[in-house]
């Protein structure tokens, strides 16, 4: 029934199946041999509204030291960490709506941004919410689905242009097509990273902004066709993007067509057909660095972990059973699957963030924290783990 | 072979949920009833098992206007149907004391200032015909008896989208969170369209579109939108194969709106007319609401051309038709749909003999519920149904009759029209839905002849088509394509 399962999530993941028609196992290479592989995060926790959270739609995740921040369809929590203890706040306790599409953190400060789906944007500092909107403030639009502090100033990505309010100077700035190159001025993502503001922008691919220079830059799919990708690795895969993240001076870049990754002289395309990625459907990306970058799929979780060698670890729950697998696979060829107990509540996953050996992925049903003890970057010699690796002592080692 | 078992008997044993009254089993047809079958039988964490649409070409594109036709290319995107793959089809309906059931409508029904739109706003002739066609449709099914399973009223939502600056994604989340509507018709722009479809996807709501024929629209991989009407790209093929494949005209110039209509509009025109060999001679772009347009004829005139493809308004289609015939053009002008309307004609007057247009329908057609929706349109409102009540009529009716058969939770609504295995049978025509659950009903051309608009089928004024293969184009040979002669 255990191989069963494994065989059918194989298969659902489009996957080449390493075993034959008659069940027998046919792995890449023999079991017991050593070779090299990823960590697989085998230690996970789930939250739901059973453990105190407004709503188990879980648009944003942000993780701030033994604080990781939740927003929600109904409402905004925080969980501690040390605890596990959640703490909720909803429109009758000072928050101005209740959908909260984006979260960052201020460092500096330790304020607590919030963008707002349909309300503008919200900072949480001192137990007090300050709201901004597009009736009180320089804020383009009040559909805002992403949120990121660069220094001084808070960007916003919304549906009509990106705003940047400097925390300071209380100035607003507006970018659309009129002072940006914004073919489309629908706003999606927003991240900071490395001196550059990274916009994904839906019909406009992404777009740079040097913090040193204000200077733009656009990277557009080259072929020019919504339809078609020409070619794999000649740029951003196609121009509706949802995320982007900037790391190690590389860009990873995810949308509902695929994945991308450019590291300033090469691109790279990804797709389901060709990696590990569950699906083309992305809704977010969490990147930890230029050779590791987890992806939302409405399939699962997708997780690059060695760009070199198309290795890529694909995170699942068993819809029919209290249990999930982590399947590995290296140019889409699957060398490993291991069953993890239950990782993410929901496969229909939407927003990630990665803390310290920590990853927080959250779910259309719940969030889930994927404990990383003993986690390593990259791919080490070890070898291959059994089926069930829940009982395995330290996960992957 | 299971499946082709289940096909077969689920009609006689799931063709309703316990206690569907008759009338509502009469709108369950054998394959939805498989459908519901499946949809009803999973829990959260489940994906119903449902056959997905393919197709092997898209948007019935011709091999000669594909583009990079040369090549091959990685990857052809829209050839698989979008799954909804979340939770929702668990959630439980609403108690006991819902009043009414709420259907969202959007569109430019208020004018304002829109810079969405590009300037002024200008499409409220347009909006408040949709809007008509939708109350039309909400008014009849209240009067057959309203949501059939609770035996309570449709209740239309009424929202305006081209107030201020992306104000349609507010009204999405406004109708999706606040009014809690089960599924939305609407816009007409193409700008507030993209606003407001990605404010759907994320509130995970249905939206039927019946008014904005922008090719991008259906091309954003959105598994909870869908388009009753054929798009500019459908009556741009049409358009040109009249133009270049049937008439051979050589020369051909553009002059547009300078919004997203205009500019998406031509997109295919302009691709089309380059690919089969003609390309576009000279484009002018005209700002929304100008009156004098001397400065883009003036060098259009200068072109030689052969024949000029307007895309915009009525308004401003009349106005340059009359400023190109004093000037003494007196090319073939050929235009986009919204050209045939009684404003064009009030202004274009004599002018307007032999204009040609692309239109996404064909108003003459025989058709008993035709003649029924225009008779219950003058009474109602004392005036003529054109082409967005039709499409909005259309539409609504769609949407009710998902929401009777799937009942009320959102995601099952979308399934059963995402699943929908045959054609809407609307009062515009069958409407088939590609993977992208896209109209690809039949366009037609329109010529203005003897004072009347005339409207005419490929057949009927035996229009070549290019060749569409029946196969994608990643996995078919690449072919050289011959030039036209």
């Amino acid at each position: 029934m255990r191989l069963a399962s494994v065989f059918a999530l194989a298969a659902g993941l489009g996957c080449i199946l390493p075993w034959g028609s008659g069940g027998q196992a046919q792995t890449a290479a023999p079991a017991a041999a050593a070779q090299k592989l990823p960590y697989i995060y085998t230690h996970w926790r789930q939250f739901t509204t059973k453990d105190g959270l407004p709503n188990d739609h879980i648009f944003a995740v942000k993780a701030d030291g033994p604080r990781v921040w939740i927003g929600t369809e109904g409402g905004l929590a925080m969980l501690d960490k040390r605890t596990g203890k959640i703490r909720s706040w909803t429109e009758k306790d000072g928050l101005p709506w209740r959908v909260i599409t984006g979260i960052d953190v201020d460092k500096k400060t330790g304020d607590v941004w919030l963008a707002l789906f349909g309300a503008g944007l919200a900072r949480f500092s001192g137990g007090r919410f300050d709201h901004w909107h597009q009736m009180n403030s320089g804020l383009v639009n009040d559909v805002v689905y992403a949120v990121a502090v660069e220094n001084d100033n808070v960007w916003a990505a919304t549906t009509a242009g990106a705003s940047r309010y400097n925390t300071v100077t209380k100035e607003w700035t507006v970018f659309t097509e009129k002072n940006a190159p914004m073919e489309e001025i629908w706003n999606y993502g927003v991240h900071y990273g490395d001196g550059k503001v990274h916009l994904a922008v839906w019909g406009s691919g992404i777009l740079e902004y040097d913090v040193a220079t204000g200077r733009w830059k656009d990277y557009l799919d080259p072929d020019g066709e919504m339809e078609i990708d020409l070619y794999r690795d000649d740029g951003i895969i196609h121009v509706i993007t949802t995320g982007a993240g900037y790391v190690d001076k590389v860009l990873w870049v995810s949308s509902y067509f695929g994945a991308s990754r450019y590291d300033g002289r090469h691109w790279r395309g990804f797709y389901n057909q060709d990696s590990g990625l569950p699906s083309d459907f992305i809704n977010n990306i969490a990147v930890r660095s230029g050779n590791e970058a987890w992806f939302c799929t409405d399939k699962g979780l997708g997780a690059a972990v060695d760009v070199a060698t198309n290795t890529w670890v694909a995170y699942t729950r068993d819809p029919k059973r209290n249990t999930g697998y982590a399947v590995v696979t290296r140019d889409k060829q699957v060398i490993e699957t291991v069953e993890t107990g239950l990782n993410i509540p929901h496969n229909y996953t939407i927003s990630a963030d990665i803390n310290g050996n920590d990853v927080w992925i959250g779910t259309a049903k719940g969030l889930a924290w994927g404990i990383g003890k003993d986690y390593y970057p990259g791919l080490r010699e070890r070898g291959v783990m059994t089926a069930s690796a829940r009982s395995a002592s330290g996960g992957a080692r | 072979m299971k499946r082709i078992c289940l096909a077969l008997i689920a009609p006689l044993l799931f063709a309703q949920r316990p206690g569907d009254p008759p009338e509502l089993r009469a709108l369950i047809d054998p394959d939805t009833a498989e459908v519901l079958r499946r949809i009803d039988a999973v829990g959260p964490y489940e994906v119903p098992d449902l056959r997905l649409k393919q197709d092997t070409n898209y948007a019935k594109t011709p091999i000669d206007i594909e583009p990079y036709s040369g090549a091959k290319p990685y990857k052809e995107h829209f050839l698989v149907q979008m799954e909804y793959t979340g939770p929702r089809r668990a959630e439980p309906e609403p108690g006991p004391d819902l009043k009414s059931v709420k259907i969202g409508f959007i569109g430019p029904i208020m004018a304002t200032v829109s810079v969405a739109t590009g300037g002024a706003s200008h499409e409220e002739a347009l909006g408040i015909k949709m809007l008509q066609g939708a109350q039309l449709a909400i008014e009849q099914a209240n009067a057959r008896g309203g949501y059939l399973r609770r035996k309570i009223p449709f209740e239309l939502v009424v929202s305006n989208d081209n107030g201020l600056w992306g104000a349609s994604g507010n009204e999405i989340i406004n109708m999706a969170y606040k009014d809690r509507v089960w599924g939305i018709l609407g816009t007409i722009d193409g700008a507030n369209s993209h606003i407001a479809i990605r404010v759907a996807l994320k509130a995970e709501i249905v939206m039927v579109n019946s008014g904005d024929t922008d090719p991008t629209f259906i091309e954003t991989n959105i598994p909870w939108v869908m388009r009753v009407i054929s798009d500019d790209r459908q009556q741009s093929y049409l358009l040109m194969d009249y133009i270049i494949r049937k008439m051979n005209y050589r020369r051909i110039g553009i002059i547009r709106a300078s919004n997203r209509y205009g500019r998406f509009g031509v997109r295919e025109v302009r691709d089309s007319a380059r690919r089969l060999q003609r390309p576009i001679i000279l484009e002018m772009a005209y700002r929304v609401g100008a009156e004098d347009f001397s400065l883009q004829l003036e060098r259009l005139k200068a072109a030689n051309l052969d024949c000029i493809i307007h895309w915009g308004d009525a308004k401003e289609s009349a106005l340059i038709l009359n400023q190109m015939r004093k000037m003494g053009m007196n090319q073939p002008y050929f235009a986009s749909d919204r050209t045939v309307s009684d404003e064009f004609l009030a202004i274009a007057g004599k002018n307007a003999e032999g204009v040609i247009c692309a239109y996404p329908w064909n108003p003459d057609r025989k058709d008993p519920k035709l003649d029924e929706f225009r008779k219950a349109f003058r009474a109602r409102f004392n005036q003529e149904p054109e082409t967005y009540a039709a499409h909005g009529y259309d539409g609504m009716n769609l949407l009710i009759w998902a929401i009777q058969v799937a009942g009320l939770n959102r995601a099952k609504i979308r399934d059963v029209l995402a699943y929908r295995s045959q054609p809407w049978p609307g009062v515009t025509g069958d409407i088939p839905f590609s993977a992208t659950l896209d109209d690809l009903g039949e366009v037609f051309i329109c010529r203005r002849e003897n004072g009347a608009w005339k409207y005419y089928s490929r057949e009927d004024l035996g229009i070549p088509r290019g060749y569409i293969p029946a196969r994608d184009r990643v996995s078919r040979a690449t072919g050289a394509i011959e030039p036209m002669k």
